[in-house]
């Protein structure tokens, strides 16, 4: 027969993490409030038949808030065998409030005081024998965290005993209660639905539906009670309980450090100080893009798309330093030899080479007159640099030495890589050679090759940098950090009428913008939900960090710069865009107040971070394997195939700009030409980043793997400014599709989903303009026309930031 | 044009049952409700609201 066990408490008493351990599942715990909002449900790992309901977090069964409605409910209507009330044992007597609610619906009740471990630091004692004689069910002590006595409270809860009823009012109190439980006949949960009726609750008595002679009667009932306490009934049920718990806690709780800072308030002291705390903030995220993104980032990306995705790498680097010094030895030897072959070879010589080639240097070096000298060029593969030398006969002696030298390494010519250590080939590789074996035709190995793979691959290279940025973001989440940003952002912005509960939607967005995006509906004023649900997705997200750093890498030397700068821009974008939204009619309104729960700092376990790091990681693996391999095949399709001169056939690597893709991107081309990135590539990567921001990158990797190396043709097809200007648009425009019907449910109305569409395009279309008009200038390829109308477009935005709301507000705007 | 030999013929097949199981997993997914945000939603601070429907 199935058990019911419902857990209720406080948020961030522990509940989600008591239920993930209960259960074995894995439900987010995040140190947002609201992040519960829904009940959850799970089967006990030791006994299927026993049910675990996860509440929202709740501070009272009052209904004033979605949680406690929803919360209510459930435990009123749904047959609940046991009510497991978790309580925060730092926090006794604010969570006692709603234990004493608990204790009224009828129900039993086993207690759970959690976070024991915090509450013996502290040098707090709390006697859990005398709390439980006082409140009448059984009380244990856990640890849900460290996963300590959780076994005692659930074998408590499998064999509950009815709670002792306690009176916990004054005598007059009770007496009306007891008057007013006769007026409610044939009514289950007769006490709770009293205290709700002296309350007035308006929920309950619809509920209830008395008759007009009851009602007058508890009515008058109320009234002389209210006039006798000079108060209003619920306030006075609520002082009634206070007291009843400072008279428990009396007994039973000592507090040590009374008065004291905690650890958690002296570092919120320094955290969300008036003058550090956004600095500070600036700071933790810089650091956390610079861990991600920078040189470790980066050593992991270039592994993976280098070596996993690329030619291969050396297991675990063996045989790396052996081929470093071979080559520091082989020096520029073949370009020297080509260089010479230049100038004194003949093709004969240039065959003999791959036959015969102690025979054909052997001639080279004769024909060489002996006070010669030529000059070479040397590319460096890394920053595509290229530098002339200057070579004379010694150098060519010297590097034909080299060149048939097999003393350290296994052939003529420049040492291979693969003969040192254990050399695991790159996928790529490993595919081209199975499909040259088969002898597949031209067009599957060039779809398998050019599209799937080097589409795929080219996102899924970035998968190492997204694990340590997804294991970065859930430290900040689950430590309580975050909710800080929130407190620090809303005392700041608050003076341009904004609030930060806003800002919560766009801290949950850096994980991904769909539940940023339905974050908004913890916002109460219909105006504030919009626009935030408008500027949520210019944060960046988890997708578009493949995208940062491919234009980072290419561009940008890798610099962790560009995606500090990209979370940046991406918040000022959120502000600004608030602050001109809010001084239009539609979005006009009070500065919507903000109250929140800072909850303690912990750190949180090693084993729920990864966890968290892999789960998205793993989610964005699964993507590459079916949305963005679906769109590298189309990708592949149109851009390999095409009309040349009235014949739809194949293409070759040069005719791609005759492709069915190439013609696509050139209709649309000219809308962007403005922000300096005009070209048929640019314009689709950016179309095809709405079905997912990844594709961007899986875009340029079809497009540009016949050229070789991606990183080296964006060099080539981007300026610094204009590929700023690129990033900057993809950044800000409207997000992928699933972000897109999140809005259109959110919004429930097609005008503001369009808006909302429009908006993002259009803003993000006026920085990018800006971006390259202003760069421009400074790189000296200026065009007048465009800068006074990026200036124009500047001095509109500046104007929209400062003019009062009034002005704005009386049919100006 | 290029012969369609066996293994081109084999592997087609098998890149076209490929994309076929892909497409008819979005679209199951999409009708059971889950959501396509590509996020992971035990780790998903609003997977509460996002399957209401299933629960």
């Amino acid at each position: 027969m199935n058990i019911r066990i419902a857990l209720a408490g406080n948020p961030n008493s522990g509940k989600t993490t008591l239920f993930n351990a209960l259960t074995g599942s894995n439900q987010f715990v995040g140190n947002w409030p609201g992040v519960t909002v829904e009940k959850k449900e799970g089967k006990l790992k030791k006994d299927k038949e026993v049910i675990i309901t996860d509440l929202p977090g709740i501070y009272s069964l009052s209904p004033y808030s979605s949680e406690e409605v929803v919360a209510r409910n459930y435990l009123i209507h749904e047959k609940v065998d046991v009510i497991l009330n978790i309580v925060d044992g730092s926090n006794l007597e604010r969570n006692l409030y709603l234990t004493t609610q608990l204790l009224e619906l009828d129900i039993p009740v086993v207690m759970a005081i959690n976070m024991m471990d915090v509450v013996k630091k502290n040098g707090d004692q709390i006697n859990t024998k005398e709390l439980s004689k006082q409140l009448g069910i059984p009380v244990y002590e856990i640890s849900a965290l460290n996963e300590i006595g959780i076994n005692q409270v659930i074998q408590a809860c499998l064999h509950p005993c009815a709670c002792e009823t306690k009176n916990i009012f004054s005598k007059q109190i009770e007496d009306t209660l007891s008057c007013i439980e006769n007026q409610l006949s044939s009514i289950e949960k007769k006490r709770w639905h009293a205290i709700k009726v002296f309350e007035r609750d308006e929920k309950i008595m619809k509920e209830l539906n008395l008759a007009p002679d009851q009602c007058d009667s508890i009515e008058k009932i109320i009234q002389e009670i209210e006039q006798e306490y000079d108060d209003d009934s619920e306030s006075i049920v609520t002082n009634e309980r206070y007291e009843y718990i400072s008279t428990i806690l009396s007994t039973c709780y000592k507090k040590n450090n009374k008065g004291k800072l905690s650890t958690s308030d002296k570092i919120d002291r320094i955290i969300t100080n008036r003058v550090l705390g956004l600095p500070i903030f600036a700071l933790v995220m810089f650091l956390v893009y610079w861990i991600a993104m920078g040189p470790f980032g980066t050593m992991m990306t270039d592994w993976a798309n280098d070596g996993v995705f690329g030619d291969g790498w050396h297991l675990l680097g063996i045989g790396g330093s052996q081929y470093e010094q071979a080559m520091e030895q082989y020096g520029n030897s073949t370009e020297i030899i080509d260089g010479f072959m230049v100038e004194y070879g003949n093709e004969n010589m240039v065959s003999l080479l791959e036959l015969d080639a102690l025979k054909a240097l052997d001639e080279l070096y004769n024909l060489t007159p002996e006070n010669t000298q030529i000059s070479y060029e040397v590319i460096d593969e890394e920053t595509l640099d290229s530098e002339v030398f200057v070579a004379n006969k010694k150098d060519l002696e010297k590097a034909i030495h080299e060149y048939t030298n097999v003393e350290y390494k296994q052939a003529f010519g420049q040492p291979d890589t693969s003969t040192y250590g254990i050399w695991i080939p790159g996928i790529p590789v490993l595919v081209n050679e199975a499909l040259e074996k088969l002898e597949v035709s031209g067009w599957l190995s060039g779809l398998i090759n050019d599209g799937i793979v080097a589409g795929v691959g080219a996102v899924l290279g970035f998968v190492p940098q997204m694990l340590i940025l997804f294991f970065m973001l859930a430290f900040l989440e689950s430590c309580g950090y975050m909710t800080r940003i929130a407190f620090v952002l809303d005392r700041v912005f608050r003076k341009f009428g904004l609030s930060g509960k806003s800002f919560i939607p766009m801290l949950i967005g850096t994980g991904c913008g769909v539940p940023g995006i339905m974050a908004s509906r913890t916002i109460e004023n219909e105006n504030d939900r919009r626009m935030t649900i408008i500027t949520t997705t210019f944060i960046p997200c988890g997708a578009k960090i493949p995208f940062i750093a491919m234009i980072a890498g290419a561009l940008f030397n890798h610099s962790a710069w560009i995606s500090t700068m990209c979370y940046f821009i991406g918040m000022a974008a959120i502000i600004v865009s608030d602050i001109i939204l809010k001084k239009t009619k539609p979005f006009s309104g009070d500065t919507s107040p903000f109250v929140m729960e800072l909850p303690s700092y912990h750190m949180p376990t090693l084993k729920n971070l990864l966890h968290s790091m892999w789960e998205r990681g793993w989610s964005f693996i699964k993507k590459a394997g079916s949305v963005i391999l679906l769109s590298t095949i189309i990708i592949w399709f149109t851009t390999y195939f095409g009309f040349v001169e009235g014949t739809f056939r194949m293409l070759e690597e040069y005719e791609l700009s005759h492709s069915l893709l190439a013609s696509i991107g050139n209709m649309i081309a000219w809308i962007f030409k403005p922000l300096g990135w005009g070209n048929w590539q640019a314009s689709v990567a950016s179309i095809t980043g709405l079905v997912a921001k990844e594709n961007i990158v899986g875009t340029m990797g079809v497009i540009y793997s016949s050229s070789g190396n991606v990183y080296h043709s964006l060099s080539n097809a981007f300026t610094s400014v204009t590929g700023l200007s690129f990033l900057v648009f993809n950044l800000l425009c409207a997000p992928c599709f699933a972000a897109i019907g999140a809005i259109k449910r959110e919004m429930n109305n097609t005008k503001w989903t369009c808006f909302a569409i429009l908006y993002q395009c259009g803003f993000a279309y006026a920085i990018a303009f800006m971006i390259t008009q202003f760069g421009n200038v400074l790189t000296g390829t200026t065009h007048f026309a465009g800068l006074i109308i990026a200036f124009i477009v500047l001095i509109a935005m500046v104007y929209m930031l400062f003019i009062k709301k009034g002005e704005a507000n009386n049919g100006r705007i | 044009m290029e012969e369609f030999n066996l293994p081109t013929i084999m592997l087609t097949i098998l890149l076209v049952i490929m994309v076929v199981m892909i497409i008819v997993k979005l679209y199951k997914d999409k009708k059971k409700g889950k959501s396509t945000c590509g996020c992971g939603c035990s780790s998903c601070a609003m997977s509460g609201m996002c399957h209401k429907r299933e629960n």
